[in-house]
């Protein structure tokens, strides 16, 4: 085991350069970019896959480099964008081979695909492990620039729409983040000069004694900068748009990945600022953003919607319930988050693939919602009732032990009013799903026509590991407060 | 940053909000890069890595991004002009009230230019404002960059300024998502045959 702690440091950096150097490979390799694309992407998860578990077996002991730093919550964050990338790397095929018009020309459209996805990934797992403010926000930024290409890679009028909006939205937001940042950096004066100083841990130690306004000011800029670039609402108008018209696979990484680790931004801010602002402040400022991301989502989980801006919707509702947990802190809340992390990316990520053989059997599921699903291809049916029965809460899924620990964690910090609103806004949500998923799989179909599909298969397998995954996650659920590794997390920045 | 310097950057700024043609917009976004880059300039510490940081900050914001604006506008003309979402004057009144609210409301950073503290918080309001209000895509993008130099006042007029990793790293990601956002915008005109974003409502619930 120490002899794998030893290599840490060499697997940070083999996990980073790993994908940096695939995405390279692949604009100059046209004709082998399929395979260069799968060895790197099982390389770069083995290696990333391979820090969680050490760091979380060696819990509570982080991993610590001069640059990084892999404490619980980060190697969860690891883990979960590790198998998200994977999956979506191994299921690019799939989406690629009968993707039709791009925007870029078509000899060259599967090697630019490929190498933005490998840095939009590259991106993803360094944004976890950065060990300071101001670089965890240019990592994020950088995604901006690749996903970007990705979502409008089909190059259909929808499609630009979908990716302008994403850049422009996302790009303001964390403009105002950065004011945000640089105002901080000038609030922690005392503080050692230089890139240090935005250290996760010389902020939460230099913001102890300095006075309060500017610090609120930097807290709620940066927090409203990373909130269009988390989903939350009332910021959150590119999300449907961009995870509907992005290709499968990268509508997962999205949602599953990008979306939450950003979030460990917002969550490692508030750690480092909660002492100095108080927790009346911070948990203010992230309850309002997940009550209003709950209220804005749950009404649209109930309209007839195209299955990915369904799950775009559905994205959003949980990204409101994940900013509850880490309002609240805590074991229970923590462990309620990472589980919810985890088991939300696992379940979404399902979804968005199910839609690869989805649309190839009816095109018309883009726009419309879909129908009789489970009469023309059951491993989607499959896919689509798994994942959408786990991401309703449905027990003993995941995510319900997950929703129930951070509903029972608001209720013991005093916040009754908040976990019944939040409870009932669930309970509807749920209800929307189930009533969508009913339609999706068991309504009349547009079309009879049914064709054999190897896209379901590669569905129908991705459908057995998620629920070997997710059985596993239910199992542990409710033993997870008292391990080291929550407790590590929840004692935040030390 | 001298008060008359940060007044002239924000009306610079402003000018941006009114202007009708875009190559004005990027002639006055190009301006107001050059004399930010000159003020760093000026600001510049002993270090020769000051003077070397700061001029490249000068050439990227003064002379790439520009470049690449000027390039997307030969590459996207426009039949006629995109009509405007409000008047010039109820534009530029609505955006001076807007940012001096917002330059008034932000509390003191205590720096030693309580002008450029001003400045900058009201340049990255009167950005956000041409973000939404300015209909062609460009426009857009410039209301981005104009925000962005909002946020690079402040950083110049921090003690010490901002960490060269955090300056330069900026400046890569401001140049990748421009050009991104400018690669969206001639394949937007493309496929619309026009940059105006009134086209891109499609997509609604």
């Amino acid at each position: 085991m120490a002899c794998v702690t030893d290599l840490v440091p060499l697997l940070v950096v083999a996990m980073l350069a790993l994908p940096v150097g695939g995405a390279i490979v692949c604009t100059i390799s046209v004709r082998w970019t399929d395979r260069v694309s799968i060895a790197t992407a099982v390389l770069t998860a083995a290696a990333a896959i391979t820090v969680a578990l050490v760091v979380a077996v060696d819990a509570p002991h982080v991993s610590r480099g001069s640059w990084y730093l892999v404490d619980g919550a980060a190697a969860v964050f690891l883990a979960v964008v590790a198998l998200v990338g994977l999956a979506s790397a191994l299921l690019s095929p799939a989406y690629l081979r009968h993707a039709g018009r791009s925007w870029f020309r078509a000899s060259r459209a599967r090697a630019w695909y490929y190498a933005a996805l490998q840095l939009f990934w590259a991106a993803l797992l360094a944004v976890p492990v950065a060990e300071n403010l101001a670089i965890a926000w240019l990592l994020v930024e950088a995604t901006t620039a690749t996903s970007a290409l990705l979502v409008g890679f089909s190059g259909k009028p929808s499609a630009l729409e979908a990716g302008w909006k994403y850049v422009v939205l996302t790009t303001l937001g964390l403009a105002v983040a950065l004011l945000g940042i640089v105002v901080l950096y000038i609030a922690l004066g005392a503080a050692p000069s230089g890139l240090a100083r935005l250290d996760w841990e010389q902020i939460a130690r230099g913001a102890t004694g300095v006075g309060g306004d500017a610090v609120i000011v930097s807290f709620v800029l940066i927090c409203v900068g990373l909130a269009a670039k988390i989903g939350w609402a009332p910021v959150h108008n590119w999300l449907p748009d961009a995870h509907s018209e992005a290709p499968p696979p990268v509508s997962a990484l999205l949602s599953a990945a990008l979306l939450p680790s950003v979030l460990l931004v917002a969550w490692r801010l508030r750690d480092a600022l909660e002492p100095t602002l108080g927790a009346g402040a911070v948990r203010a400022v992230l309850l309002a953003f997940g009550l209003c991301s709950l209220a804005v989502a749950v009404p649209f989980l109930w309209r007839p919607l195209a299955w990915k801006r369904l799950l775009a919707y559905s994205s959003l509702e949980h990204m409101g319930v994940l900013a509850l947990g880490v309002a609240v802190g805590g074991s229970l809340a923590t462990a309620g988050v990472l589980l919810h992390v985890a088991g939300h990316a696992v379940a979404k990520a399902l979804g968005f693939y199910a839609a690869i053989p989805l649309l190839r059997q009816d095109p018309e599921a883009a726009e419309r919602p879909a129908s009789g699903v489970a009469l023309k291809s059951r491993p989607t049916a499959i896919a689509m009732g798994v994942s959408l029965t786990v991401l309703g809460g449905l027990p003993p899924g995941p995510l319900f032990a997950s929703e129930l620990m951070i509903l029972l964690a608001l209720i013991d910090a005093g916040l009754l009013p908040v976990a019944v609103v939040a409870a009932l806004l669930l309970a509807l949500g749920f209800l929307g799903l189930a009533h969508a998923l009913l339609e999706a799989l068991l309504g009349t179909p547009r079309s009879r026509r049914a064709r054999p599909m190897h896209s379901a298969r590669a569905v129908g397998l991705a459908t057995a590991a998620a629920s070997v995954l997710l059985l596993a996650m239910a199992a542990v659920a409710f033993e997870l407060p008292d391990t080291a590794l929550v407790r590590e997390a929840a004692g935040g920045l030390r | 940053m001298s008060g008359p310097l940060v007044a002239v950057l924000v009306a610079l700024g402003l000018g941006v909000v009114v202007v009708r043609r875009r190559s004005v917009a990027i002639a006055l976004i190009s301006a107001q890069s050059l004399l930010l880059g000159a003020g760093a300039l000026s600001l510049a510490g002993e270090r020769s890595a000051d003077y070397v940081v700061a001029g490249i900050v000068l050439v990227a914001k003064a002379g790439v991004v520009p470049a690449l604006l000027v390039f997307t506008l030969h590459r996207t003309r426009e039949r006629r002009l995109v009509a405007a979402a409000a008047p010039a004057l109820a534009r530029l009144l609505a955006c001076a009230v807007i940012a001096l609210m917002v330059s008034a409301t932000m509390p003191s950073l205590g720096l030693d230019s309580e002008a450029a503290e001003r400045g900058a918080f009201a340049l990255v309001a009167i950005g956000i404002f041409v973000v939404v209000i300015r209909r062609p895509v460009l426009f857009q993008a410039i209301g981005l960059l104009v925000a962005e130099n909002g946020i690079y006042l402040l950083a110049l007029s921090a003690p010490g300024g901002m960490p060269f990793v955090v300056d330069l790293g900026v400046l890569f990601d401001l140049i990748l998502v421009v050009t991104v956002a400018l690669g969206f915008s001639h394949r937007i005109h493309g496929e619309f045959g026009t940059g105006d974003t009134e086209y891109l409502r499609g997509l609604r619930d």
